[in-house]
């Protein structure tokens, strides 16, 4: 019988890695325009923004193209902050961070907001292609 | 004084164990920065929970729907942009340590890859911004 170690693909290492950092990306790309047009701009009314305005945020957000952007970006931020955020607590000397049941509850928790994210981008405004 | 008995049985294994200090953090400043970058999460992982929220406001129809203007919500948002927006510095100047890309067989440089990846934040913020400004009335 041979000794020889077979070498398997780590899948599972492979998958929370592409979600890491696509995650950690498209918010570094993405994220901080959101915050200035959304958060500020628009509130204080400096510029006129799609969702200061119930038509136009409805209109925008009935488009098949954001619905996907909105998940991505919710989705794959939240896996990169899942993770950060453990290790966060790990380097604190929360060493339970690195168990079982805490992985379950912070990647659990990013699945938990996928999950929302797709119930409300579903509930909230009917798909239109005009 | 030892007696023989002593002297021939081998001293106890203990165990050592390391504790990182408390305040490892503030000793120096590279590693405030370091734990500031890692909490970047946090406030970018609620303002988005927020644009859940405002999105999810839009399903209550016209009647329900109010934009947010408060003074908090401006201010929590500006807190979030400084997180997000050293999320972003940090995070991309890390793209020419992990991206290695060949072009005709030579290796772009690293620096080359990070202005591409700062160009391609200003890209994206100046595309974002025309479509969430340009749709509106």
């Amino acid at each position: 019988m041979s000794t020889e170690t077979r070498k398997r693909p780590a899948y599972a290492h492979l998958f929370w890695w592409f979600m890491f950092a696509n995650g950690g990306g498209l918010a570094a790309l993405v994220l901080p325009v959101h915050i200035l047009v959304q958060g500020i701009l628009g509130p204080l009314r400096i510029v006129p923004v799609v969702d200061q305005h119930y038509d136009t945020w409805v209109s925008v957000l009935g488009n098949p193209i954001v619905k996907l952007y909105v998940l991505a970006l919710v989705a794959l931020s939240f896996f990169h902050f899942a993770h950060r955020l453990r290790y966060l607590l790990v380097d604190f000397g929360l060493h339970a961070a690195k168990s079982v049941p805490a992985q379950v509850i912070f990647y659990g928790g990013a699945v938990v907001v996928t999950l929302v994210t797709i119930w409300v981008l579903l509930t909230t405004a009917p798909i239109t292609f005009g | 004084m030892r007696t023989p008995v002593q002297m021939s049985t081998p001293p106890a294994q203990r165990t050592y164990s390391w504790s990182m200090p408390s305040a490892w953090w503030t000793r120096k400043r590279h590693y405030l920065l370091y734990v500031v970058r890692e909490f970047t999460a946090l406030p970018m992982a609620l303002w988005l929970l927020w644009l859940l929220y405002d999105i999810k406001r839009a399903g209550s129809g016209p009647a329900g729907f109010y934009p947010s203007r408060s003074v908090f919500f401006v201010i929590f948002s500006a807190v979030c942009l400084v997180f997000a927006m050293y999320h972003s510095y940090t995070f991309l100047k890390l793209a020419g340590v992990i991206i290695h890309v060949k072009v005709l067989d030579k290796p772009v440089p690293p620096r080359v890859i990070v202005f591409m990846m700062f160009g391609l934040l200003a890209v994206a913020s100046i595309v974002i911004g025309a479509v969430l400004i340009g749709f509106a009335r």
